[in-house]
């Protein structure tokens, strides 16, 4: 049997990510507020073509687009 | 031919091996029965290379305790609970958001795991609000990959929820 995330295009990475972040979240106050911190990433990324700079995009969103894309 | 009188000869040395008691001190006596344990976190090490008694993790394959001289394995990790039984006696709680436990033939392990913390660390509170909030996601009208990331909240959610007091 496949896993529900896996075949809503999840990749493991990502399903650790959402496990690790619930488990964040489950912690007494004072410790969630140091720990969620981790959990944390903003980058972004663009695609050179020709030389030329692309479009620069936020990577969480567009890993987003890539999942459902691969969705079966 | 040949191997029935090997096994007639090895039946006649057995009774003589088992009277004279084995005096011969082997690498495997020397060692002791203890494994030696590294718990790590990306931000953290719970333990380093200590020497700890048993360590009974949920493996994707069904509930597992390693004792020394564990057979060789690689497990991957259910959201759950580690126990770590000390040298004292006394046990500890983890509860890991999944990764993966390696057994080395030397009773060497390692669990490795994005996020863990002692059971004592989590609040019941926390968890009942956010099983409420993952279930509305679940059963509602999302995107697939929405309700698949609440499905995965509500795995480690509740396995939390069973543990936590």
């Amino acid at each position: 049997m496949t896993a529900v995330w896996k075949a809503a295009g999840l990749t493991y990475n990502r399903y650790l990510a959402i496990a690790a972040r619930a488990a964040r979240r489950s912690l007494k106050e004072d410790k969630r507020i140091i720990a969620e911190r981790r959990g944390e990433t903003d980058l972004k990324f663009s695609k050179w073509q020709n030389g030329k700079a692309g479009e620069p995009q936020n990577l969480e969103k567009a890993n987003t687009a890539a999942m459902a894309e691969s969705a079966s | 031919m040949n191997s029935f009188r090997f096994a007639r000869v090895a039946l006649r040395a057995r009774p003589s091996a088992l009277r004279v008691p084995v005096q011969r001190r082997t690498y495997a006596e020397a060692v002791s029965d203890k494994i030696k344990l590294s718990l790590s976190l990306p931000h953290q090490t719970i333990y380093k290379s200590q020497e700890v008694v048993q360590v009974n993790i949920p493996a994707e394959s069904g509930e597992m305790g390693v004792l020394a001289n564990h057979v060789p394995s690689i497990e991957q990790l259910k959201p759950g609970v580690v126990e770590v039984v000390e040298e004292s006696g006394a046990s500890k709680q983890f509860f890991l958001a999944g990764g993966f436990a390696t057994v080395q033939p030397n009773s060497v392990m390692s669990v490795n795991a994005p996020e863990g913390y002692p059971i004592e660390d989590f609040s019941a509170d926390a968890v009942r609000a956010q099983i409420a909030e993952a279930q509305k996601v679940a059963s509602g009208s999302g995107s697939e990959q929405d309700i698949a990331e609440a499905k995965i909240e509500l795995e480690v959610l509740e396995t939390l929820a069973a543990h936590v007091k």
